[in-house]
């Protein structure tokens, strides 16, 4: 077995090589059981007929034995089909498109700088450093309450900012899958920082007069990557209620959490965070397999909370002035990394090829047995899936994912747009992402698809879609008028 | 002043973003304006059944739409590497100011002055980061029994009050119907042709000398306070004071137009209320020159030019030999003329630091301007239209602005600022009375208490 190191890779004959070998251990099986089939149908033909019916005649069947051959079948076959998990398949998703009214060009956003921390001119450099290297674009969008100089966001404005954003993309929703409220039997709301009484998931309740039976649960403070957990939540709830619909809406409200203060490190999410959200209709019934648009696969959820240094690495607190803000340690990036491993060593034999994980485990048991220096092999994802989706958080973690993952620019094309178009907003990035893969139309049938998110905590979620039926491009949604300017080069420094 | 209340300020950026690296130089008609501002307050009724703050959304809304089509307006200042300005277009967009006020506005405008009609028009003086420095503020004040008015004031350097004004139509067009009737044109002041070998060096140098006298002069200091009057002149009225000033021993000679004739009337009266006995007090008329230069209606930009009329040997205060002066000065002006004098002041490297308009009573022509086509919704036309040009320093300003009456009408609305107790003593004069004019805005209140008579 050849050790196939890195540097070697450039080889041609060696690339040959390792298509042969991917080949060959993808499908053993087949290739086992070729030869087994062969023999058999050569045995066969050399019996003859008049043989093979006097086998048959030999084995005495009586019908004792026939009734319980055929009950154990029929018992071992219900028994499969009932533990089966049920089938959670995503019929449709609509993001939410803010409006251009909102928009916030970068020259407006330093200029507000300037004129609200008029007293701290190293912040404002500071954000500008930021804004210049953080890979947002001209049309990005914060809500109206931030746009007043200076900002001072009520409740009221917050709730606006949520009722805005949640019932234009339910409306959306209803409108692409034609669903009915009062069809709803399970809704899901994730929003982290803004956490009124009545909650969110009521509020959504009161404006489509749901149901007073649905199963309603509202998630808050679980950051970015709370959106993988709510599709977790709506896929464990799908297994114990069959036949149902579940809506699942991932937002994050910026309104009440622009900070206001001047420590550097808090002012980080002014300005990276947007205004964005979406809603998804997951459902087990079997009548949504031939329009769903993906299957959901395998959710995988990491958490490192145990950790101190994860659990500190954003943290919301207060600044030496008393104003409250989200701190972001400078080790994100590092525990991020370790987070990623984590979620990778599990997920990876879920959905890597035979191939992959031999090649995994060999390395593994010589880099323990014969030589500690020997490189760990970072398994090739590439190919288990198609499309990646990686939360936009920011430039540093696309970067950083990509180099871990050894993805191509075309892997990462979709977070990396996505943070320019829409910046980060937060848990509905993800879906923005799969949109403009969609509209791009590279959304193929037996596409699969990885959504990796990270989150305050610390935590990284994955979840592992297969495109059911291919998607058709143009199509309605936030990438419909500005698609065809994409993909934009993106500079590494913007001068403003 | 708490009729007027401020509810918030934010910044109105263009719907579509900017391409980066885009500039926009200014022409010397532009830079020599450097320290004015222009304010323009408009005012108009609303329908009856409008929620308090959606005229303002709409308008917000028509006006992000708009400001794609101006990114000198949403643009930034920036020296040039000779040390001129330009504008640096960065997408930054315009202030906008959104108030309340107290009554009606046809409340209002039966008792207002000029430091509450200013309350209405937002603007910041430039401050010494000047790449932060919004160049254009927009204030939308509702009143809270009815009306709306749209103040919009901005920096002489980029726009003059005809400019202005064609930006309030291009928006109203906007909020009307969604597109513009005149698009903007921006593009450099028109150039002499090289090939005229015979013309003479420097016609006309008057104008020349007159810039170069005044932007050897030092930026003035502000003395006494000034205020504001408004007055309306009918038709009837108009004519008759034309009909004055029209010289009686040459009937072959075009009649004054109205700007001429007021201009002659109000120069006559400033002069007596001065107290000038030999001849009239030294005025300078300011005039648009799109027409004359061959402008397209939708040029961006400054294109008025300043001349002065000599007063003396203006005996009795004589009306029709007033209005002649004035009508000779701006037979003068033509298109030659203004390009040689572009050409002079390009020639020149330094800067403009004086102000072009503080010295000398100033009287500028913007009886053409298009107020009252800017409707923003069916059927509410302006009911009233303010503009200013500030600061006022010198000797006194006249702006000769059109009437809300039918267009080819005669009849004018005269904005005067002066020191205050002139303003008062010119509505005594005896001239002016005899043509009845209607008093829409009076001197400012509080000082008038206390220097009226007993």
């Amino acid at each position: 077995m050849p050790q196939i190191l890195p540097d070697f890779s450039s080889s041609v004959k060696l690339k040959y090589v390792k298509l042969g070998y991917q080949y060959l251990v993808n499908h053993i099986l087949t290739f086992l059981l070729v030869p087994i089939m062969a023999g058999v149908v050569l045995e066969i033909l050399r019996l003859g007929p008049e043989e093979m019916l006097n086998i048959w005649r030999s084995l005495h069947f009586d019908l004792l034995q026939v009734l319980f051959s055929s009950f154990l079948i029929i018992f071992i076959a219900t028994v499969y089909f009932m533990s089966k998990p049920r089938s959670v398949y995503l019929v449709d998703y609509a993001c939410y498109k803010p409006p251009v009214t909102c928009r916030v060009p970068f020259s407006t956003f330093m200029e507000h700088s300037r004129l609200i921390l008029k007293d701290s001119p190293k912040s404002v450099d500071f954000q500008m450093r930021i804004l210049e290297r953080s890979g947002l674009g001209e049309e990005t969008c914060l809500p109206p309450a931030i746009h007043y100089i200076p900002p001072n966001p009520t409740m009221e404005d917050a709730r606006a900012e949520a009722e805005t954003v949640i019932f234009a993309a339910i409306d959306s929703l209803m409108k692409k899958t034609g669903l009915k409220p009062k069809d709803i039997d399970i809704l899901i709301v994730n929003c982290s920082l803004f956490s009124p009484t009545p909650s969110l998931s009521a509020m959504v309740i009161n404006k489509y007069k749901l149901r007073s039976n649905i199963k309603s649960f509202n998630l808050s403070g679980m950051g970015c990557s709370a959106g993988i957990i709510s599709i977790d939540l709506a896929r464990d709830l799908l297994q114990v209620y069959p036949n149902s619909y579940a809506l699942v809406v991932s937002t994050e409200i910026i309104t009440p959490n622009y900070y206001k203060g001047n420590e550097r490190a808090m002012l980080l999410p002014n300005c990276l965070f947007r205004m964005g959200g979406a809603a998804i209709l997951l459902s087990n019934k079997r009548r949504e397999k031939s329009r769903a648009k993906y299957r959901l696969v395998h959710v995988v959820r990491t958490h490192k909370g145990a950790d101190d240094k994860a659990y500190r690495c954003v943290y919301e607190q207060e600044d030496p002035q008393g104003k409250v803000g989200i701190n972001l340690s400078k080790d994100l990036m590092v525990i991020a990394g370790e987070a990623l491993k984590s979620n990778i060593t599990t997920i990876g034999p879920l959905v890597l090829p035979a191939s992959e994980q031999l090649l995994f485990l060999f390395t593994l048991i010589g880099r323990k047995i014969f030589n500690p220096k020997w490189k760990p092999y970072i398994p090739d994802f590439k190919q288990a899936f198609e499309h990646f989706c990686i939360h936009a958080g920011g430039r540093a973690v696309i970067d950083e994912l990509q180099k871990n993952l050894q993805l191509s620019a075309e892997h990462v094309e979709a977070s990396r747009m996505t943070l320019h178009r829409f910046g980060n907003t937060s848990s509905s990035s993800l879906w923005y992402e799969l949109n403009y893969i969609e509209a791009k139309g590279r959304m193929k049938k037996g596409a699969r698809v990885w959504q990796i998110a990270f989150g305050s905590g610390f935590k990284c979620n994955s979840a592992v879609w297969k495109c059911n039926r291919t998607i058709k491009a143009p199509m309605e949604g936030p990438w419909q008028d500005c698609i065809d300017r994409y993909p934009v080069h993106i500079p590494e420094v913007v001068k403003l | 002043m708490a009729e007027v209340s401020w509810i918030c300020k934010r910044t109105v950026v263009s719907t579509k973003p900017v391409e980066a690296g885009k500039f926009c130089p200014l022409s010397v008609l532009d830079r020599i304006m450097e320290h004015n501002h222009v304010r323009v307050v408009l005012y108009y009724r609303c329908p009856k059944e409008r929620k308090a703050g959606e005229s303002i959304r709409m308008l917000r809304e028509s006006l992000a739409e708009l400001l794609s089509a101006y990114p000198i307006v949403t643009g930034r200042l920036l020296k040039t590497a000779e040390g001129h300005w330009m504008i640096k277009c960065n997408d930054a967009g315009v202030r906008m100011v959104e108030a309340r006020a107290k009554g009606s506005v046809d409340k209002w405008l039966q008792n207002f002055d000029r430091e509450k009609e200013l309350n209405l028009v937002h603007w910041e003086p430039m401050f010494h980061k000047l790449y932060f420095w919004s160049t254009f503020y927009v204030q939308l004040t509702e009143f809270e029994e009815g009306g709306l008015a749209i103040g919009l004031s901005c920096g002489h350097l980029l726009s003059d009050p005809i400019c202005v004004t064609i930006f309030i139509k291009a928006w109203a067009d906007m909020t009307l119907n969604g597109k513009m009737v005149t698009p903007p044109l921006f593009h450099r002041l028109p150039r002499r042709r090289q090939c005229n070998e015979t013309t003479n060096p420097q016609p006309f140098p008057e104008l020349i000398n007159y810039y170069k006298s005044t932007l050897e002069k030092p930026v003035p200091v502000v003395q006494a306070k000034q205020t504001t009057i408004k007055i309306a002149f009918g038709d009837e009225m108009v004519r008759s004071c034309i009909a004055m000033s029209h010289a009686p021993g040459s009937p072959d000679e075009p009649s004054p137009t109205p700007f001429q004739a007021l201009a002659g009337l109000f120069w006559v009266g400033i002069s007596k209320i001065k107290g000038l006995k030999n001849g009239l007090i030294t005025m300078s008329i300011c005039l648009d020159m799109r027409k004359v230069l061959g402008l397209d209606k939708g040029f961006f930009g400054n294109c008025m030019v300043y001349n002065q009329v000599p007063g003396d040997g203006i005996e009795e205060y004589e009306l029709s030999k007033a209005a002649n002066a004035i009508r000779e000065v701006v037979d003068t002006m033509d298109a030659e003329g203004i390009m040689n004098l572009i050409e002079w002041m390009e020639g020149k490297a330094d800067q403009f630091s004086c102000l072009m308009n503080g010295y000398d009573l100033i009287c500028v022509n913007l009886e053409h301007v298009d107020s009252y086509s800017a409707i923003f919704e069916d059927n509410f036309k302006p009911i009233h239209a303010s503009y200013y040009i500030e600061p006022t320093v010198g000797e006194g300003m006249i702006l000769v602005l059109p009437s809300p009456l039918a267009k080819g009408s005669f009849s004018r609305v005269v904005m005067i600022t002066l020191p205050e107790d002139e303003a008062i003593n010119l509505l005594e004069d005896k001239l002016i009375q005899q043509f009845s004019p209607t008093i829409l805005m009076m001197a400012d209140k509080k000082h008038t208490t206390a220097n009226s008579d007993p």
